[in-house]
């Protein structure tokens, strides 16, 4: 599986640049309340990372860092080898431009029809003309499956699984190398958290994402991972692919392992 | 990361040749496509331009889709380009394309719009109406089972738009008063009037100052508060939720805000009334010299009091009619946040406007009492 992110880059880049996001020795604390210890964290270009733990260790907070939300008390998260805190304002920009992050309740502007949420971040670049935004947003509505003519419609008039389609549409909308989903599939049905997740997998594939997530899902982890980071005891415990998980001598991986094994036999 | 670029040349022929190379694509924040439409725009034009693609490193939808704007929508026999991308360039332009705009002009549409307007507002009014109905049907059931007033949360709605607004009525008041006070001062004291300062404050403060600037004050602070309040609990679904338990929205939001507001209205009138006095006489004391004793024992002698009774019953039907107002547009609220923000601009306007019209309805019914 892993092979597909060769085909997908082909450029001879130094090593350092196929490490999309590099978390050193990130540190958090909310009070007394210590989430994240020298955490440290590689996600490389191609990869499909999942990002699991139990409830409240910290998980959200860290994809929160990664995309810039919020600052690590110390330590460094370097995005494509740079970090968003220490830079100039247009830098930081254009790269935030580079990932896209789809939020847990798809967080689509309510104001703003569906046609407007995915030509917002198209036309803040304020490069293109309407009629070519008109065909990128047509381009991405096709490409996450969804009609033409819902394009008029309202977020409040959509269902669960079309706002998380509309939200990874905008997400895409600036063709980033990096895509960041939060509970992908929470609050969708098995059938359209499973159609989703074919979704995600066959844009990895043609658009040549690297896609980093958060999941509390076993089916979802299972079906979409190529990768688990652990997050527990404010660590990465593990940095490994599913598979490899069943080595790891530690309570909650056991316990971890033993609930995704079926589901993995079964795939 | 190599920017998009291209390289021009020109044949025997006189045909241009344009070479495109690196990554026409968005991932490299150097690219500014409008830039790059511009200087290509001449070659775009002469048709017998050739484009060659096949050098291109990686090219996405928002270069493939600049490119073919500038080729009129399709691929001819000048491009050549490879398999990958042709299939990128045949999606494009086999999406849907932007609906034609309408063109000339619809004679009809003021007209349109006006009759749109007076239906729309036609539906609030029947709306308005519907929800006074609806509580007084309620009223009628806390009648017959007392057991059910909700007496908590009538209790909270006295304490935050009442309570809470003590301060700034206070403040609003006085500063109004003095400033009333001041300038009356000055006119009457040409007249050799000065003693009259006490009438005219008098007058003006309790039958009309002090209800409709605490109406105006209350509106702004606790009629738009409300608004907001019930339109977030639409937006999240609490008044549904509410609604399943078998509590009715309106006995348990509108009716304790509606009944709250109205109680402690009258009070607010009070005591804003009171403040406003108090700055007139600060200020008349200044200027002519009028001692607090002699303003506040000549005022009962010169306003009679029926006009407190008359005051305190406005405070009474402005406290009601800002209310109910605030939750009518509450409930209107749409689950996004333009109509969160119109809905809260259009209760305090449409609160202000009906206190000032119900005001002057008022003054009507009563011009002949206590003057």
């Amino acid at each position: 599986m892993n092979d597909d992110s060769i085909e997908n880059t082909p450029r001879e880049n130094s090593p350092d640049q196929d490490v999309i996001c590099d978390i050193q020795n990130v540190c958090t604390e909310f009070g007394d309340n210590i989430v994240h210890h020298n955490l440290n964290l590689k996600v490389k270009r191609g990869d499909i990372l999942a990002l699991v733990g139990r409830s409240g260790c910290g998980k959200t907070t860290l994809l929160r860092h990664i995309i810039g939300l919020t600052k690590p008390q110390s330590g460094k998260v370097l995005l494509f080898g740079q970090n968003l805190h220490a830079m100039e304002r247009v830098a930081q920009r254009r790269l935030m431009n580079r990932f896209g992050v789809l939020f847990q309740q798809g967080a689509l502007f309510s104001a703003l029809s569906v046609y407007d949420n995915i030509a917002f971040p198209l036309r803040e670049l304020k490069q293109l003309d309407e009629s070519t935004i008109y065909q990128l947003v047509m381009h991405k509505l096709a490409l996450v499956e969804l009609e033409p003519r819902n394009a008029d419609l309202l977020p409040a008039e959509l269902s669960g699984g079309m706002v998380k389609r509309v939200g990874l549409a905008r997400a895409l909308a600036l063709e980033p190398e990096l895509l960041v989903l939060d509970e992908p599939t929470a609050g969708l049905d098995p059938d359209r958290s499973h159609n989703f997740i074919d979704l995600v997998k066959q844009l990895k594939k043609s658009l040549g994402l690297t896609v980093l997530f958060v999941t509390h899902d076993m089916d979802t982890l299972a079906s979409l991972a190529e990768r688990v980071a652990v997050l527990e005891e404010k660590h990465i415990i593990a940095d490994c692919s599913l598979q490899e998980l069943a080595g790891i001598d530690h309570p909650f991986v056991i316990n971890f392992f033993q609930s995704i094994r079926s589901r993995l036999e079964r795939l | 990361m190599a920017a998009a670029s291209f390289r021009v040349a020109q044949d025997n022929q006189g045909r241009h040749h344009v070479q495109l190379f690196g990554q026409w694509s968005l991932r490299v924040p150097s690219n500014d496509f409008a830039k790059l439409k511009k200087l290509l725009q001449p070659f775009f034009i002469d048709i017998s331009t050739r484009w060659d693609l096949n050098e291109i490193e990686q090219l996405d939808a928002a270069g493939a889709s600049t490119l073919l704007s500038g080729w009129g929508n399709k691929l001819d026999s000048n491009i050549s380009l490879r398999p990958e991308h042709a299939v990128l360039f045949n999606t494009l332009i086999n999406l849907e394309r932007p609906p034609a705009k309408k063109t000339g002009r619809n004679w009809l549409a003021p007209l349109n719009g006006l009759g749109k307007g007076v239906l729309h507002i036609m539906h609030h009014f029947t709306e308005f109406i519907h929800l006074f109905g609806s509580l007084l049907i309620e009223i009628a059931y806390l009648i017959r089972r007392p057991q059910d007033f909700p007496w908590r949360e009538f209790s909270a709605n006295i304490y935050k738009s009442g309570v809470n607004a003590l301060p700034v009525t206070a403040l609003l008041g006085f500063m109004i008063g003095v400033v009333m006070g001041y300038l009356m001062s000055k006119q009457l004291h040409t007249f050799g009037a000065d003693i009259y300062i006490v009438n005219i404050l008098g007058l003006s403060i309790i039958r009309e100052l002090g209800p409709v600037l605490m109406a105006v004050l209350v509106a702004g602070r606790s009629g738009s508060a409300m608004t907001a309040q019930i339109g977030v609990m639409r937006v999240t679904d609490e008044i549904d939720a509410l609604t399943t338990m078998g509590i009715s929205r309106i006995l348990r939001v509108v009716l304790p805000k509606v009944l709250g507001l109205t109680f402690v209205a009258p009070l607010l009138v009070l005591w804003t009334s009171s403040w406003t006095l108090a700055g007139g006489a600060f200020a008349s004391n200044l200027e002519l010299g009028i001692s607090f004793r002699f303003f506040f024992d000549y005022l009962p002698l010169v306003v009679q009091p029926v006009n407190l009774t008359l005051s305190l019953i406005k405070g009474l039907m402005f406290g009601f009619v800002v209310a109910l107002v605030a939750c009518h547009f509450g409930l209107r609220i749409k689950p996004n946040t333009e109509s969160l923000s119109n809905s809260t601009t259009s209760s305090v306007v449409t609160a202000i406007s009906g206190v000032i019209l119900v005001n002057a309805w008022f003054a009507i019914l009563t011009r002949g009492i206590g003057v």
